[in-house]
C-alpha cells in the first residue's frame, strides 16, 4: 500500500506539468458544469468526445507514420476524405461497388505478375534512351487502354452532373427506405469479355512499365516466388471473373441486408481500401523518396490535391449525406429511448438524458469506436513484436537494423495502418457529419493541432491532444448558444462562430508556450 | 596474389583497404583490419581518426565507398545493415542506443532472431550481468550510463553471434564498473571475437591480444597487443599517451 502510495507520488512528481494541465482542464470542466444545465453540459462534452474521436483516428495514424518514417504525410486528410468516399459508395451504391470490383482485381492481377515482368525485362537488352522513355511511354499506353476497356465495361454509375442521378439523391432515397437498383448500361458478353482482357493487359502494361523503372538494380526472384506470383496473379484475375459472373446475384444479396449489415461492409471496405492504398504509396511514391524530405511533403501536397480533384469529379462538388445504419435510426414507437433497455429493444437515434436528446450514432457510437481503437493500437504497440519494434524504430532505426532487423517491411505495414485509421475515421465521419470534398483539409488542420499539442510522436500525446481540441471547439460552439457568464462582465459573453477554428490554434499556441515539445512529447 | 585475394581462415572479419565518406567529408582514407577468430582486436586512435566509422561501416551503417569488407570470407559490404547484422554480427554502439520507451526485458526481446534466443541465453547474460535481472521491469531511460552499457552488450549476446563489435564501452563510467565491463568482455572473449573500440589504453591493452593503429582515415600500424605495450615510441606518437 506504501510503496503503491510512493510509486504514485514519484509518477506526479516526473509528470508535473501533465498533471497540472489536467488538473487544469478538469477544474475548468466543472466551471463550465455552473454556467450551463447538466444536460447541456452532458453532450458537449460527448461531442466533443466524438469530435476527439474522429480526429484522434486521423491524428494516430498521421503520428505514427510522422514517428517511424519521418515523414509527414500531407495527403492523410485525403485519403481520411477517400475512407467516406469508398464507405458511402459502398453503403448507398452497393451495386457500383460491386460493379467496380471486377476491374480493380484485374488491374491487381498485372501488378501481382510484377515477378514475371521483372524477369522477362532482364533477358531483353535495352540501350539506356529507351530504358529511360520506355516506362512513359508504357504507362500512358496503358492509361489510354485502361481508359477505353473500362468505360465499355458495365457499370451503374450516379452522374454528379444530372440532379436526378446525383449521389445526393440516391441518398435521399436510401435515407427514405425507398432504394432503387440502377440499372447498369447493357453490354454483350463479347463486349464485356473484351474489355475485361483490355482491363488485365493495361494492368500487367503499367506494372512492367513500372518494373522498367528499376531495370537492372532488382535482384533475381527465386523461381518459387515467381510461381507464387503466378498463383497470385491468376487468383486475383480468376475472381474478377468471378464478381463478373456473380454480379447480379451478389447484388440483391447485399440490398436485401439489414443497413446495419451494410453499413459494416462499408466500414470494413473503407478500412481495406485505405490500407491497400497506404501499402502502395509507401511502396511505390514514399520509398524512393526516403533521403529527399523535401521531396516527400511535394509529393504528398500535391497528392492530396490530385486525390480531391478525382474526388470532385468521380462525385461531384456538393456536400452528400450518409444515411444512418438502421441500428442507430429508429424513431417510431418506444422512441427517444428513456433507458437503455428502450434502446436496445427499438434502436433509437436518440436517447432522452437529463432533458436533452443524446443521438446514439454521433454521440456514442463514435465514442466507443475511438476508444476500442485507442485500445486496440495500444495493445500492438505494446504487446506484439511488430510494435515493440515501431516504438524502438521511432526513438532510432539504425539501431533496429542493426539488429537484424529489416525495419523496410515494417515501415510498410506501418504506413498501410495509418493510412486505414484515417480511412476508418473518414467512413464512420460520414453519418454524423456529413461528405464533402474540403472535409479532409480540416481535418487534418485539427488532427496536426492535436498532435502539435501532444507531442508529435506520442501516441497518448495524440489521444489527448485530439480530445482536448474537441472538448474545447464544441463547448465555444455550445458558449455561443447559451452565453458564458464571465467576473466583471454585465452579460454574458457568446463567442462568435469564426472562434471555433480559431480556439484550437489558441489552445496550440498556449501550449507550446508552456511546453515547446507538446504535452507526452521528448525533448529532441 | 592480389591483395583482395589473401583471405585467410583463421581471420573471421577482413576490412580490406576501406574508403568511407559521410557527405562531402572523407571519413576513411584506406582502413585494413584483419580480425582473426576467438581473440580481441583493439582500434587504437586519436578523437576522429576514424574508429567509429569502421564499425559503421563494417555494419553498412556508412557503406564504403571502395574497398571491400569480408566476414567469415563472404563480402557483406554491399549488403544492408539488417542483412549483415543477421550474418552473426553484434553491434554495441558508443552512444549506447538502448530504446529508452522499452523496458530492459523487452530491450533484450527485440534482439532475438529466432525464437527462444532469449531463453537460450538468459543464464550467461543474467550471470555476466547480474543487475540486470534487478532492473527487467524498467524502462530504458530509467538506467544509469553503466547499467544502459551492461544492457547494450547484453542486448548484442541474445541472437547467435561471431563477431561484436563494441564502441567505447569505458567511456564516461565509474572505475568499478569499468572493471565488471572488462571482466565480462574478458569473459566473452572466450566463446566470441570481438572488436573493441577504446580510448582508454590501459582498458585496451589489457583486453585485446591484437591491435590496429587509425590515423586521419588510415590504418597505419598492426600487431599483437604484447608488442605494442614496449613500443613507446609509436604509442607516443599514435596515441599521445604515457
Amino acid at each position: 500500500m506504501r510503496r503503491n502510495w510512493l510509486g504514485l507520488r514519484q509518477t506526479v512528481n516526473r509528470n508535473r506539468t501533465q498533471v497540472a494541465i489536467l488538473a487544469g482542464v478538469t477544474l475548468l470542466l466543472l466551471f463550465a458544469l455552473g454556467g450551463m444545465s447538466g444536460g447541456d453540459w452532458v453532450i458537449t462534452v460527448l461531442r466533443g468526445l466524438a469530435v476527439g474521436a474522429v480526429v484522434f483516428l486521423v491524428a494516430a495514424g498521421f503520428s505514427l507514420i510522422f514517428g517511424l518514417m519521418d515523414v509527414l504525410n500531407l495527403a492523410h486528410g485525403a485519403l481520411f476524405m477517400i475512407g467516406s468516399y469508398v464507405g458511402w459508395t459502398v453503403y448507398v451504391r452497393p451495386d457500383t461497388a460491386i460493379d467496380v470490383i471486377t476491374p480493380l482485381l484485374l488491374l491487381a492481377a498485372g501488378f501481382g505478375w510484377m515477378p514475371l515482368w521483372q524477369a522477362l525485362l532482364a533477358r531483353v537488352h535495352l540501350t539506356s534512351g529507351v530504358r529511360r522513355a520506355a516506362p512513359w511511354a508504357g504507362l500512358a499506353l496503358a492509361l489510354a487502354l485502361f481508359a477505353f476497356s473500362a468505360t465499355r465495361y458495365p457499370i451503374a454509375a450516379w452522374n454528379p452532373d444530372v440532379y436526378d442521378a446525383s449521389p445526393i439523391v440516391y441518398a435521399i432515397a436510401m435515407d427514405s427506405g425507398q432504394e432503387v437498383i440502377a440499372q447498369a448500361p447493357q453490354v454483350d458478353g463479347v463486349t464485356a469479355a473484351l474489355s475485361m482482357a483490355g482491363i488485365l493487359v493495361a494492368g500487367s502494361l503499367a506494372a512492367a512499365s513500372v518494373a522498367l523503372v528499376g531495370h537492372g538494380q532488382e535482384r533475381r526472384a527465386r523461381r518459387g516466388e515467381m510461381r507464387r506470383a503466378f498463383t497470385l496473379g491468376l487468383a486475383l484475375a480468376l475472381s474478377g471473373v468471378a464478381v463478373y459472373a456473380l454480379n447480379e446475384p451478389l447484388t440483391r444479396l447485399i440490398f436485401e441486408l439489414n443497413t446495419t449489415w451494410r453499413f459494416l461492409i462499408a466500414v470494413a471496405a473503407a478500412v481495406a481500401s485505405g490500407f491497400f492504398l497506404g501499402g502502395l504509396m509507401e511502396m511505390t511514391l514514399i520509398r524512393p523518396l526516403y533521403l529527399r524530405p523535401i521531396y516527400q511533403l511535394m509529393l504528398t501536397l500535391g497528392l492530396a490535391v490530385m486525390i480531391r480533384e478525382v474526388v470532385i469529379t468521380i462525385w461531384g462538388r456538393p456536400q452528400i449525406t450518409m444515411p444512418k445504419p438502421a441500428l442507430f435510426a429508429g424513431t417510431g414507437t418506444g422512441c427517444p429511448a428513456q433507458n437503455l433497455d428502450d434502446l436496445l429493444a427499438h434502436q433509437c437515434s436518440t436517447i432522452s438524458f437529463l432533458g436533452t436528446r443524446i443521438r446514439t450514432y454521433n454521440e456514442i457510437f463514435i465514442i466507443v469506436v475511438g476508444l476500442i481503437v485507442l485500445i486496440a493500437i495500444w495493445l500492438l504497440l505494446q504487446r506484439t513484436r511488430i510494435g515493440m519494434i515501431i516504438r524502438a524504430g521511432v526513438q532510432d532505426r539504425q539501431m533496429v537494423e542493426a539488429l537484424g532487423i529489416n525495419v523496410r517491411r515494417v515501415f510498410t505495414f506501418v504506413f498501410a495502418l495509418g493510412v486505414g485509421l484515417a480511412t476508418l475515421g473518414g467512413v464512420l465521419a460520414g453519418p454524423a457529419l456529413g461528405i464533402s470534398d474540403d472535409m479532409g483539409e480540416s481535418l487534418l488542420l485539427l488532427a496536426l493541432i492535436a498532435l502539435a499539442i501532444g507531442g508529435l510522436t506520442s501516441y497518448p500525446g495524440a489521444a489527448v491532444g485530439a480530445v482536448l481540441v474537441g472538448l474545447l471547439q464544441q463547448f465555444i460552439i455550445k458558449y455561443g448558444q447559451v452565453g458564458i457568464q464571465l467576473p466583471f462582465m454585465t452579460e454574458p459573453l457568446k463567442p462568435s462562430p469564426p472562434l471555433v477554428p480559431a480556439s484550437a490554434v489558441l489552445l496550440m499556441v498556449v501550449v507550446l508556450l508552456l511546453l515547446p515539445n507538446g504535452l507526452f512529447g521528448r525533448k529532441e | 596474389m592480389t591483395p583482395y585475394n589473401r583471405h585467410s581462415m583463421n581471420n573471421l572479419l577482413e576490412v580490406l583497404d576501406v574508403h568511407t565518406s559521410i557527405g562531402q567529408f572523407h571519413i576513411l582514407e584506406g582502413v585494413t583490419v584483419n580480425v582473426p577468430r576467438g581473440s580481441i582486436t583493439a582500434l587504437l586512435g586519436r578523437n576522429g581518426a576514424g574508429k567509429t566509422t569502421t564499425l559503421k561501416t563494417i555494419m553498412g551503417l556508412t557503406p564504403p565507398r571502395r574497398g571491400q569488407v569480408l566476414f567469415d570470407g563472404q563480402p557483406i559490404h554491399a549488403q544492408h545493415t539488417f542483412d549483415i547484422a543477421a550474418q552473426g554480427i553484434g553491434f554495441v554502439p558508443d552512444y549506447r542506443a538502448i530504446f529508452r520507451d522499452l523496458t530492459v526485458a523487452e530491450n533484450l526481446q527485440i534482439a532475438e532472431r529466432k525464437a527462444g534466443d532469449l531463453a537460450r541465453k538468459g543464464e550467461l547474460i543474467f550471470q555476466l550481468f547480474p543487475d540486470l535481472k534487478r532492473l527487467i521491469h524498467l524502462r530504458g531511460n530509467q538506467l544509469s550510463g553503466g547499467q544502459q552499457q551492461m544492457l547494450a552488450i547484453a542486448r548484442a549476446l541474445v541472437a547467435d553471434n561471431q563477431l561484436l563489435l563494441i564502441d567505447e564501452p569505458s567511456e564516461g563510467l565509474a572505475p568499478i564498473i569499468v572493471e565488471q565491463l572488462m571482466e565480462a568482455i574478458v569473459q566473452l572473449s572466450a566463446a566470441t571475437t570481438i572488436v573493441l573500440v577504446e580510448q582508454n589504453f590501459a582498458v585496451a591493452s589489457q583486453l585485446a591480444k591484437h591491435y590496429v593503429i587509425l590515423e586521419e582515415g588510415r590504418s597505419v600500424r598492426n600487431g599483437l597487443m604484447t608488442d605494442l605495450v614496449h613500443d613507446h615510441a609509436t604509442i607516443q606518437r599514435y596515441l599521445g599517451v604515457m
